[in-house]
Parts: structure tokens; C-alpha cells; sequence
């Protein structure tokens, strides 16, 4: 079940979101359901599983393994139906919080700390992977063994600390992180020249009055682009 | 400031609107009615864990929501207010005038519902409703997040296909 976690996203719709990556992670489970993969129980099961189903991908483990359990424990199929719909939002909540608004820009930060520090290019993408993909799979790792030791009672695991006030204490250290980061960059990246220098800081500081202006005004990827094009020509210009 | 967005969305507390809304609003408070949600003590605390700690979060019924709304209105700060569906909003505008504009943020596939955007699925009855809305004077459109472009009812209306 957890290597099929790694799946979920696979058959990703609009119609089902991630509801068939759902069934297919738990299904190794279902198959001890009685009568066996031919039963009617199984068979229920997973169509049961199939439905919509939309929540933060790695949080999903959490759902995966409470509601394994509770086909297995043959809980009342309206209740299962009933945690579904009402599991969905706060795993996207916790998980959209804590990976995509804190870890993952926190990864980012120390990648670019440590491109600023002097570290090759092929470095700095390996250390980026390994340490976000650690917290990634710890995450799903958890998040199984949660589900699975809970069952539907699983609500009180995700009032961990690590959840209610981690993004908060990941998002300041991120702060801190990109504070010391920018800097050591933009001396790497211009080299000694204090015109280089000056020039990528005016331009990152414009950028990011313009992005805090602009701030749920705009798609993140289309802000991403803008960035991006500053950053090229700035460095074009610089060199 | 008040409750500053009225929004139908079926996952009711999730990263659209905690981090989405939440953020460019400055968010302090979630008022979230479902009458079923409010009498379930799992579900509650389920929708409590996935709330950030620096927002308050009430569980009203339809009918203690009406009742409250004059309570919710004189926040200084700023909140939203959620449903599952559109016939509680529906309801919510029946008891409450104050209410200019209704936000589509998420109506998500299910049997007898088809789709009018990709984040969109409208059953007979979710139209029959939205338009009671709409004949009351209050805006309809259906939005995602901030970033995203709104769309007014009668232009959701006529779209087929996610």
C-alpha cells in the first residue's frame, strides 16, 4: 500500500480527482475482505473506494490507511461514505499548509542557500531532492500508520503539533533561511562586481514589491514566469 | 469588515480557502454551515484539525446562522462563511438580506450533476437554486480562488464540459 501511495495522483480527472488513486492504493487491503478478490464485499469495496475523492496528495495516506480500516473492520458503508466527503477538505487544509505553503519553499530556500555557499549545480539539486523527498515520504510513511492505527477516529492524530503549529514555525524559519540565501546568491551569481551586485538586488527587490502587490491577484505560475524572465535578463545583463 | 466572502463549496475547510482566500483576506474567522457537520461531534473536530489555530471556527446550522449573522456582521475582523451546497446557501439568503454576493468556489462530480467548469457540476435543482439567488438581487459567480477569473451565472450556466 505504500509504494501504490507514490501512484495516486496517476489517474488524476476532474470527475474523480484522486478517488481511483484511492482505491487502487488500499486495494491490496480489500483483497482480505471476506470472499476474497471474487466477493461481493471486495467488489463493493472498491467501487465504494472509486468516488470522488479530492485531498492533499500525501495526506491522502492518512484517508488510504483510516479507511482500509474501516472496510476491513466492515463499518457501516453510509458512515465511510460520511468520513469520505468530510476527511477531504482538512487533509487538503493540513497538507496544502504545511507542504506546498511552508516545506516545500523551505526546501527551495536552503537549495538556494546552498548554491550561494559555493556548492556545484548537480549538489545543490541532489541535497533539494533528498531532503524534500525526506519529508515527503515520512509524511506518507506517517500518514498510513496514522490512518491505519486510528481508523476513523483519525481527526486527533492530525492535532500533532507538527500540524497545528508547524507551518507557522516552518514559515518563519523559511523567512530566515531566504534571508540568508538571496544575499549569498546574488554575490555568487554576480561575482564580486558591486554593479552586478547592485543590479540583481534592484531588480529582486522590484520583483518582490511587485509579487506582494500583486498577491492573490495573480496565478502563482504566471508570477513564477515573470520572476523567471527578470532573473535571465538580469543575469544576461550581468554578465 | 465583517464576513467578507459567502461561498458553496463542497470540501467546505481546505487549502483553497485557508491558504487561497485566506491569505489576500486576512482571514480571523470561518463561520461553517451544515446541519449535518453541527450535530457530529467526529466530524467537527475533523474540520477543527484542517482550521489554521489563529482562525476562529463556529459549526452553525442553517437556522442558528440566520440568527447569529448580526453577531458575525459586527466582527472587526474579517471572516467567510461556507456551505456544502447550494440549497443552504439558498436558505441562508431566504433569512438574511445582507447578503450581496454568493461565491462558487467547488461542486465537485457526483450522479445527476453535470459539468459547467472544471471545478463545476450543477444538478436541475443547484440551477433552480442559484437562479432563486439570483432573482433576489444577489450576485452569482463561480470562482475558485482569487487569482482566477469569475464567472457570472448566466455565463455558467450555458457552459457544458469540464
Amino acid at each position: 500500500m505504500l509504494a501504490r501511495l507514490l501512484t495516486l495522483q496517476g489517474s488524476y480527472n476532474y470527475e474523480t480527482m484522486i478517488g481511483n488513486g484511492l482505491a487502487f492504493a488500499m486495494e491490496p487491503a480489500l483483497r482480505l475482505l471476506p470472499g476474497g478478490r471474487n466477493g461481493a464485499a471486495y467488489r463493493d469495496a472498491i467501487a465504494r473506494q472509486s468516488r470522488y475523492f479530492n485531498a492533499h496528495p500525501y495526506l491522502a495516506a492518512v484517508a488510504v490507511g483510516a479507511l482500509a480500516r474501516a472496510e476491513l473492520s466492515l463499518e457501516d458503508p453510509a458512515r465511510i461514505e460520511r468520513f469520505r466527503t468530510a476527511s477531504c477538505g482538512p487533509l487538503g487544509s493540513v497538507g496544502d499548509r504545511l507542504v506546498w505553503a511552508a516545506w516545500l519553499p523551505a526546501c527551495s530556500a536552503t537549495a538556494l542557500a546552498a548554491f550561494g555557499l559555493g556548492l556545484s549545480w548537480q549538489a545543490v539539486v541532489l541535497l533539494f531532492l533528498l531532503v524534500y523527498n525526506a519529508g515527503h515520504v515520512a509524511l506518507r510513511v506517517w500518514g498510513l500508520y496514522a490512518g491505519w492505527t486510528h481508523g476513523l477516529a483519525v481527526a486527533s492524530a492530525l492535532g500533532a503539533p507538527l500540524f497545528r503549529q508547524g507551518p507557522s514555525v516552518l514559515t518563519r524559519a523559511l523567512a530566515g533561511i531566504a534571508g540568508a540565501a538571496i544575499p549569498l546568491m546574488v554575490a555568487r551569481a554576480a561575482g564580486t562586481r558591486p554593479l552586478g551586485v547592485a543590479i540583481i538586488v534592484a531588480v529582486g527587490a522590484a520583483g518582490g514589491l511587485a509579487l506582494v502587490q500583486l498577491e492573490g491577484r495573480v496565478a502563482g505560475w504566471r508570477a513564477a514566469i515573470w520572476v523567471l524572465t527578470a532573473f535571465i535578463t538580469a543575469g544576461v545583463l550581468v554578465r | 469588515m465583517a464576513i467578507e466572502l459567502y461561498r458553496v463549496d463542497d470540501r467546505l475547510i481546505h487549502g483553497q480557502v485557508v491558504i487561497g482566500w485566506g491569505h489576500p483576506l486576512a482571514l480571523r474567522f470561518i463561520v461553517l454551515v451544515d446541519d449535518n457537520v453541527a450535530g457530529s461531534d467526529w466530524e467537527r473536530e475533523l474540520y477543527r484539525m484542517g482550521t489554521p489555530p489563529e482562525v476562529d471556527l463556529y459549526f452553525e446550522t442553517t437556522e442558528s446562522a440566520v440568527a447569529r449573522m448580526p453577531e458575525f456582521a459586527a466582527r472587526p475582523d474579517p471572516g467567510l462563511l461556507l456551505t456544502a451546497d447550494v440549497a443552504t446557501m439558498s436558505r441562508l439568503c431566504d433569512g438574511c438580506t445582507a447578503i450581496r454576493e454568493v461565491n462558487i468556489g467547488g461542486l465537485h462530480h457526483r450522479a445527476g450533476r453535470s459539468p459547467c467548469l472544471p471545478y463545476v457540476f450543477l444538478s436541475a435543482e443547484d440551477e433552480v437554486a442559484l437562479k432563486s439567488i439570483a432573482a433576489r438581487g444577489v450576485r452569482v459567480i463561480a470562482q475558485d480562488l482569487p487569482a482566477s477569473d469569475p464567472v457570472e451565472l448566466g455565463d455558467l450556466l450555458t457552459k457544458d464540459g469540464a
